[in-house]
């Protein structure tokens, strides 16, 4: 038991800032999200045994999806009413560097925020994929495995979410240069 | 209007295509302004992405949460006969397995207690990895802030009891972002602290009191590396892979054997 717990530990931990950076962008609090990574890698844990192949990232990323949506839909059943959009908009998700930076700047962080806000507006589909990509650096077969969608869908995802966050982007910044003079 | 080539575009970005469809890309976009256009501003929205969202890791705390739930998580998993004796064996001082049953049986159960007790909890391993998951916790990481190699090492001249090998590896990925002091093993131990990735990694150093050195080991999702230069014992920690730590431990003694030499 202590071994499989040992060779669980090499083999699937390392993946975790992974799985928790999935988690945060797909939940919708950071409460939510301590909670979804929690379940995936218990989840993990008891699937162990059936996990084949040098993939792990992927497989743990696919975990903690399934766990994602098992909730949504337990909310669902409850009764429970989205917030609105924009709500999260607003609040963002805060995704930006904790680790200290020595030669951090608040233009920076600023510019994360936007960033942040920028990504938070996009539809969940488009935005993880983008995450996936861009973040956790995963090929299209791993994000189709993640997503459960063909790769063609992966791909027009990616160009939609990539267009939308170009575009929206630039114009927050015009925005914002507007704002200055 | 968009160009039909564009998904092709993007997968020849995102390294997706053979050798032969990437050179017909590369000639399309060399021609299509649509296209070369699509390429700078994806290269751009990564570049964006990565370095300002990207640095995010797990919380100390849920790390930890986790790891407790693994354990009642084994724990229930159990017959009762052996999670009694698992739970006792944590718990209950080895004398009292050996003295409160009867015969053989007991007194073995409490020897290999004994002697299994130094591998299974050495605190030396559990005061590194606390020491690395404290450094995580806001304010904790740094006493000193720098990138500057000269300007780290002497501090710790001042700080602690021991003078470690300390260097940038920025080119290699493991970029230096400061120092800090930590007492334990009964020294004032160095700490340098390095940053791969969305990654910290501590490099604890201390002066040696025995001839061994411990075993590169895993505890609650953390590496240990462990090795020795000289008389100092060193300790890299992390939660990075194990490739990229040892990264890490090989460019350090590389370069202790060089200021050696």
């Amino acid at each position: 038991m202590e071994d499989r717990r040992d060779r669980f530990e090499a083999q699937v931990l390392p993946h975790l800032d992974a799985a928790y950076r999935f988690a945060r962008w797909l939940s919708r609090s950071p409460a939510d999200a301590d909670d979804l990574v929690q379940e995936a890698v218990l989840r993990a844990f008891r699937g162990f045994d059936a996990l084949r192949g040098s993939d792990v990232k992927a497989w743990l990323l696919t975990i903690v999806k399934n766990c994602h949506l098992t909730a949504l839909k337990q909310q669902q059943r409850r009764g429970f009413v989205p917030l609105p959009e924009e709500h999260d908009v607003q609040d963002g998700h805060a995704m930006i560097a904790t680790t200290p930076d020595p030669e951090g700047s608040s233009i920076r962080r600023d510019e994360a925020r936007t960033l942040d806000q920028l990504m938070s507006a996009l539809p969940e589909d488009q935005r993880e994929v983008l995450v996936l990509r861009e973040i956790e650096e995963m090929d299209y077969r791993e994000i189709a495995t993640v997503t459960n969608v063909p790769i063609g869908t992966v791909m027009s995802r990616l160009a939609r979410a990539r267009a939308a966050l170009k575009t929206r982007w630039i114009k927050q910044i015009d925005g914002e240069r507007h704002a200055v003079r | 209007m968009q160009c039909a080539e564009s998904l092709r575009v993007q997968a020849y970005f995102d390294g997706e295509l053979d050798a032969l469809s990437a050179a017909d890309i590369e000639r399309h976009s060399g021609t299509c302004a649509e296209c070369s256009a699509l390429l700078d501003d994806i290269k751009q929205t990564r570049a964006a992405l990565r370095h300002d969202l990207g640095y995010e890791s797990t919380p100390p705390e849920l790390r930890a949460r986790i790891m407790r739930a693994l354990d009642q998580e084994i724990e229930a998993k159990l017959p009762r006969l052996q999670r009694q004796r698992i739970t006792g064996r944590r718990l209950r001082p080895f004398w009292q397995g050996a003295f409160s049953g009867i015969g053989g049986t007991a007194i073995a159960a409490g020897m290999a207690f004994f002697l299994l007790a130094p591998a299974l909890t050495n605190p030396l391993l559990d005061d590194l990895v606390s020491a690395h998951v404290r450094s995580l916790m806001p304010d904790h990481l740094i006493d000193v802030v720098s990138t500057d190699k000269h300007t780290v090492k002497p501090w710790f001249a001042g700080h602690t009891d021991v003078s470690p090998v300390v260097a940038d590896f920025d080119q290699q990925g493991y970029r230096l972002i400061g120092g800090r002091a930590d007492y334990f093993d009964h020294q004032r131990a160095a700490v340098v602290v390095y940053q791969h990735g969305s990654h910290v990694i501590n490099v604890f150093s201390w002066a040696a009191t025995t001839g061994s050195v411990p075993k590169d080991t895993t505890r609650n999702g953390y590496h240990l590396a462990f090795w020795k230069t000289g008389d100092l014992v060193y300790c890299a920690v992390s939660d990075t892979a194990w490739d990229e730590l040892l990264g890490l431990v090989r460019l350090l003694q590389d370069m202790s054997t060089r200021d050696a030499s």
